[in-house]
């Protein structure tokens, strides 16, 4: 009680504890890569690195919409679903209703931001809890995404429940989202993910915004006895990472090319384990989206690794639990043997 | 001979000594009503005597037979029975009236594994039939009101043999009818035979009540009083000074008041009242808990509507919807219970002290949303200079100041910005002496506003107001000090 | 730290003992790069398991073994996304040849470009990239499906009353279903209903669809699978709501596992008609082996398909995939994609 300053009473032993945590996950990643290199030198090479990249972009960004949701002290399951959907959607907007890039990215990523919407409404003003609203609005979505096609994959020539065909194609300017690269290097899924995380780390982070978007998930009631209103703010994180989730399925049409039905589950899967590594990057133990964007890359690299190596897909799952399990152990034990 | 004997029980939280020799005797067949200040020890009494804590000193003897129980279990063994003050914890909603009664049969095994409803019921009604009360036993326990939760408890405590029973405040949460209720079946137990050690400071409770009150100061008993009591004797002791020195500078006000209330009800069917505050001037309410206090403080910034009345702020009309409007307005307030309504979890962002300072204020020093520039952080240190925080700065974190000096930091929050009412809750729980002479000294320093403090304590009322108000039952109500520190005033 | 490091170091270690490439001595008298060896080859599955896999995996790898060539495998689990990058990474791996294995076409078309623009040998199986220097390797789907239509024909006469499980937008899925749709027309039969579903459970989401379809349809009496996962899904429904004696299923394809399902006692599965998944595999890997070795294979490369029938089965004791082999010599080899030099894949 009478501690007035927890740094004066141990300043060494604190300072290298808090650097062990800030620092581990880095420490870790570039062990990994030195190991992988080593094993099969192209896993380093620049070419790889960028795939390695484009291929977690999507979780990444879904993964900050994870971050921002736990932020507000809730919880979105419904991204995989909501990404799933989006790329449903999108062919559905261009194969079936002829539509171009600019009319199809803007429709659905109101989609994706009007499933925040539901979801929060459920939550908020219905207050149903978190994880049951948007655990509901996954199986929702689910389903929902089968009912314009009756079930059907879209791709050009698709043939509609009524029996006509649909004339519309992906359009070639849609596809440059996840095909293209900037200078031939750098994939233009890669070069969103960068921007998303670097606004939404200011936005977090840096922003009267953020503050308040963390303080309603630290305290609920503090923030609402400050004056601020934790519905809206509420609203807006559901909101957000809805939108979000709805940007990661457009990458993912734009690199596929075609809806297939999916429930998305391991984009949620991969994407939360990024959220829940991201709590030991930098020793932080709370969500952060430089932490989130960190994880996923993390995950990446590993999981590419151990593909170049052979290794069997099961075994990347293994890894990938074993991982999490580690990154949280990381964090949450040495800071109790600390905080003692 | 008496039931149970307390000589020279001493225990130490660290340096603070809670109890300093404590001695009492308690006999059978009597009511003994303890009061004590905050700090005074008498949580620490009862603990001990729950078998919650273990004394550091001292001896204690029941019906002549050492008595040391070193957990609840043991007390209650031994026929000391405590039923605490939030009685939400003795059943949970779902259970019936009659598994709740129960409940401690089912968790220490003596209720069969197998139990059938007509069987459950049997047993709960031989239990209330014991206890001479009634209660509807089918009904689910969350619907139960607070006195028929206590009643809850008693009938458990009974069925245990209890021959020593202690109630922790069993008047506060509860309406005066269902107080007389308790009053008769506490009573006609006492004449059954049973000891009874209550803690309470409400007047009518002493009177329906006590055979003795026993006042505790400093971690002894310092005075005892037998019937009639004399309450403000009692208070008197309890406090160490006589009431009227307590507080030799207040002040008094005239004039257009900032807050004005009028036939204000907190709830449907409570005595309205009126009510209004001047500028510079600190008003205390002080009431038992479950009185109305916070629910006084939460109409005025917003967060409860009152059931009738109407506020005036600076004369204009004034209608709170949210703690934003309230605040918009110029009213603020600081919440009971720091850690719950003001502060954020350790490690979390804006759990240091210059966030914990800015939070309601954000909007205004940083208009374009992006937190550039010192502004959060000279106005921590600001904080920190004017009411002497001792932090390490305005990065520290808050887990690691004191409890005093966390409060220092709340307050500082809201006298960053100027406003007309200010609206503390409970602001000295868990503050030492020193740190609550800066507070008060400090509240008292600002001229330009009106500040309305709810404490459970008198002794803090009358150290940090310039007027004192009695709340009881949901209604402001005159109260001697009141008078007293009018006659002060006038003096 | 130090147990995760030590976890995590101790992975790295496994992971690179069992990568540790073979590198493989070359093969006297082969056209170059194959007579200095240490070639690389990568197989990329759509499908992330079944029985078909499993044989197509084990054939690929006798091939390999005998043209001693290192072998990369991953399985996209049905991702299109994952079968994508991991393409791309077998591209930046370096390796001199790709085996597709299934997939869908606007998927992978610009990825498979790319990595002929790297220099990689492209072969594709049952997926149609559209591409004249990537070697389309096919099962004759229409003679699969003619096959087993024959012999239903033959059973049941003409104008039987059926249905078929099929999905749209799988190439293979699509010709077959065509055959199923001209011997509609041809041979005066009642199509009651189509249904299907493509997802990580295909049996047992196909069995719940065909309860329902059956239970709501009792007339039909023979249901057309040109998938086997289709057919374990709709034996598993008949058996369930006893109706083996009226309904019949002709399918496509074959594994140890359908030949067992064929022989149980009153199996309603009469026929199918399939190519080997094992010879699939080694035929992929000869056909992308004459691309590196210069001796492209031409771009379609078709193998013949085998009709199986219950009653073969029972004649012949067959009981897996082994046993058939040593009875239907066509269904132990192909001559597809073939050459001198290639020695052939011993079991």
């Amino acid at each position: 009680m009478t501690t007035l300053n927890t740094e004066s009473q141990n300043p060494m032993g604190e300072r290298v504890s808090a650097a062990i945590r800030a620092s581990a996950v880095f420490i870790l990643l570039i062990v990994m890569v030195a190991g992988f290199a080593l094993a099969q030198p192209a896993y380093i090479n620049v070419t790889n690195l960028m795939s390695i990249l484009q291929a977690v972009s999507v979780v990444a960004i879904l993964g900050a919409g994870v971050t921002v949701t736990l932020a507000v002290g809730g919880f979105d399951l419904s991204i995989g679903a909501v990404a799933a959907s989006s790329v449903m959607a999108a062919s559905y907007a261009m194969i079936v209703w002829g539509l171009g890039v600019y009319e199809t990215v803007p429709l659905v990523l109101l989609f994706g931001a009007l499933v925040g919407l539901v979801n929060a409404f459920l939550i908020v003003r219905l207050r149903v809890p978190d994880l049951l609203a948007t655990l509901a609005m996954m199986f929702l979505l689910t389903g929902l995404q089968l009912i314009p096609t009756a079930g059907r994959s879209i791709s050009a020539g698709l043939i509609l429940p009524d029996g006509s065909t649909a004339k519309g194609a992906y359009d070639p300017a849609f596809l440059l989202i996840g095909r293209s690269s900037f200078f031939g290097i750098v994939p233009a899924p890669v070069v969103i993910m960068t921007l998303v995380a670097f606004i939404l780390f200011v936005l977090t982070e840096r922003t009267r915004l953020g503050r308040l978007l963390f303080a309603t998930g630290g305290n609920e009631l503090a923030t609402r006895l400050a004056g601020a209103s934790v519905p809206r703010l509420k609203t807006l994180a559901y909101v957000l990472s809805g939108t979000l989730a709805s940007l990661g399925g457009i990458i993912v049409a734009a690199r596929v090319g075609r809806g297939d039905v999916s429930s998305g589950a391991s984009l949620l899967m991969d994407s939360v384990a990024a959220a829940l590594i991201g709590f030991a990057v930098l020793g932080l133990r709370r969500p952060n989206v430089f932490g989130t964007i960190v994880g996923a890359v993390f995950v990446g690299l590993l999981l590419n690794g151990l593909t170049m190596l052979n290794a069997p897909y099961y075994t990347q799952d293994f890894v990938k639990g074993a991982v999490l399990v580690g990154a949280l152990a990381l964090t949450y034990g040495l800071g109790r043997s600390q905080a003692r | 001979m008496p039931l149970l004997r307390i000589y020279g029980l001493a225990h130490a939280f660290g340096p603070t000594k809670a109890l300093a020799g404590a001695s009492l005797e308690i006999r059978s067949g009597e009511i003994v009503a303890l009061m004590g200040a905050n700090g005074a020890g008498k949580s620490t009494l009862v603990n001990v005597l729950a078998g919650t804590l273990a004394a550091d000193q001292g001896t204690m003897t029941l019906a002549g037979r050492p008595y040391a129980p070193c957990s609840p279990a043991e007390a209650t063994d031994a026929g000391v029975v405590t039923v605490h003050q939030s009685t939400e914890r003795v059943g949970a909603p779902g259970l019936s009236v009659a598994d709740a009664l129960l409940l401690h049969a089912y968790a220490d095994g003596s209720a069969p594994f197998f139990l059938s409803r007509s069987a459950v019921r049997r047993r709960a009604a031989e239990m209330l039939q014991n206890a001479g009360f009634e209660l509807p036993l089918d009904r689910d326990f969350a619907d139960l009101t607070a006195a028929d939760r206590q009643l809850v408890a008693i009938a458990r405590a009974l069925s245990r043999r209890a021959s020593l029973l202690i109630l922790d405040e069993p008047t506060a949460s509860i309406s005066g009818r269902e107080s007389e209720r308790l009053y008769t079946i506490l009573r006609r137990l006492r004449d059954e035979g049973l000891a009874i050690l209550f803690i309470s400071h409400r007047i009518a409770d002493l009177n329906a009540l006590a055979d003795r009150a026993v006042v505790m100061r400093g971690g002894t008993v310092v005075g005892e009083f037998g019937r009639p009591i004399d309450f403000d004797r009692a208070v008197e002791t309890m406090i160490g000074r006589p009431l009227r020195a307590a507080r030799p500078n207040a002040r008094s006000f005239h004039g257009a008041p900032v807050l004005e209330m009028a036939g204000v009800q907190l709830v449907a069917g409570s005595t309205p009242f009126d009510l209004a505050l001047h500028a510079g001037e600190v008003v205390a309410v002080t009431g038992v808990l479950g009185a109305g206090k916070s629910r006084l403080l939460q109409a005025i910034f917003g967060t409860r509507t009152p059931a009738a009345g109407t506020m005036r702020l600076d004369g204009k009309a004034y209608r709170p919807t949210t703690p934003a409007t309230a605040i918009e307005a110029g009213i603020f307030m600081a919440g009971e219970d720091r850690h719950r309504s003001s502060l954020m979890p350790s490690d979390w962002p804006g759990s240091t002290l210059a966030p914990t300072v800015s939070l309601p204020h954000l909007a205004k020093w940083y208009p374009l949303g992006f937190l550039l520039g010192a502004r959060e952080k000279q106005e921590a240190q600001r904080a920190i200079d004017t009411l002497g925080i001792k932090a390490s700065g305005p990065e520290a974190p808050m887990t690691s100041l004191s409890g005093g000096n966390q409060q220092k930091v709340i307050l500082g929050r809201w006298n960053a910005e100027p406003s007309r009412v200010l609206l503390l809750d409970e602001p000295f729980q868990g503050v030492d002496v020193g740190a609550r002479h800066d507070i008060i000294t400090a509240i008292r320093a600002n001229t330009k506003r009106a500040t309305l403090i709810a404490t459970s304590d008198p002794e803090e009322a009358l150290e940090v107001a310039d007027r004192i108000l009695i709340i009881d039952h949901h209604t402001l109500t005159p109260a001697p000090q009141a008078e007293r520190s009018a006659e002060a005033i006038e003096a | 730290m130090k147990h995760l490091t030590r976890t995590i170091l101790g992975g790295l270690v496994a992971a690179s003992l069992m990568a540790a490439p073979a590198l493989s001595a070359g093969i006297d008298g082969a056209p170059a790069p194959f007579d200095k060896g240490d070639i690389d080859i990568a197989v990329v599955s759509f499908l992330g398991g079944g029985d078909w896999l499993q044989a197509f995996e084990a054939g690929v790898k006798r091939q390999a073994d005998a043209l001693h060539v290192n072998l990369t495998v991953s399985q996209a689990r049905n991702d299109n996304d994952t079968q994508r990058s991991l393409i791309e990474q077998a591209i930046n791996l370096g390796v001199d040849g790709i085996i597709i294995n299934n997939g869908r076409p606007e998927v992978l078309k610009d990825v498979a470009q790319k990595a002929l623009d790297a220099g990689i040998k492209v072969v594709a199986y049952d997926v149609n990239l559209d591409n004249p220097q990537i070697p389309q390797i096919e099962q004759s789907d229409k003679d699969m499906a003619r096959l087993v239509l024959e012999q239903a024909v033959k059973d049941k006469g003409d104008g039987f009353v059926g249905g078929a499980v099929y999905v749209a937008g799988f190439a293979p899925l699509d010709r077959r279903y065509g055959v199923w749709k001209d011997f509609v027309a041809k041979h005066n039969l009642t199509e009651k209903a189509t249904w299907g579903v493509v997802n990580d459970t295909v049996p047992a989401s196909v069995a719940d669809q065909t309860k329902a379809v059956l239970t709501a349809n009792p007339d039909i009496s023979v249901i057309f699978t040109p998938w086997d996962e289709f057919a374990k899904g709709v034996k598993l429904a008949i058996d369930e709501l006893g109706v083996a004696s009226k309904v019949k299923i002709y399918g496509v394809d074959i594994s140890t596992a359908d030949i067992q399902l064929m022989n149980e006692p009153d199996s309603a599965w009469q026929a199918t008609a399939a190519t080997n998944a094992a010879v699939v595999g080694e035929v992929s890997v000869r056909a992308v082996s004459l691309a590196i070795a210069g001796q492209f294979p031409g771009p379609s490369v078709l193998l013949q398909p085998t009709l199986v029938t219950r009653l073969d089965l029972a004649k012949g004791e067959i009981k897996t995939i082994e046993d058939l082999q040593e009875k239907f010599p066509a269904f132990r080899k192909s001559d597809a994609a073939t050459a001198e030099w290639i020695p052939s894949a011993t079991n």
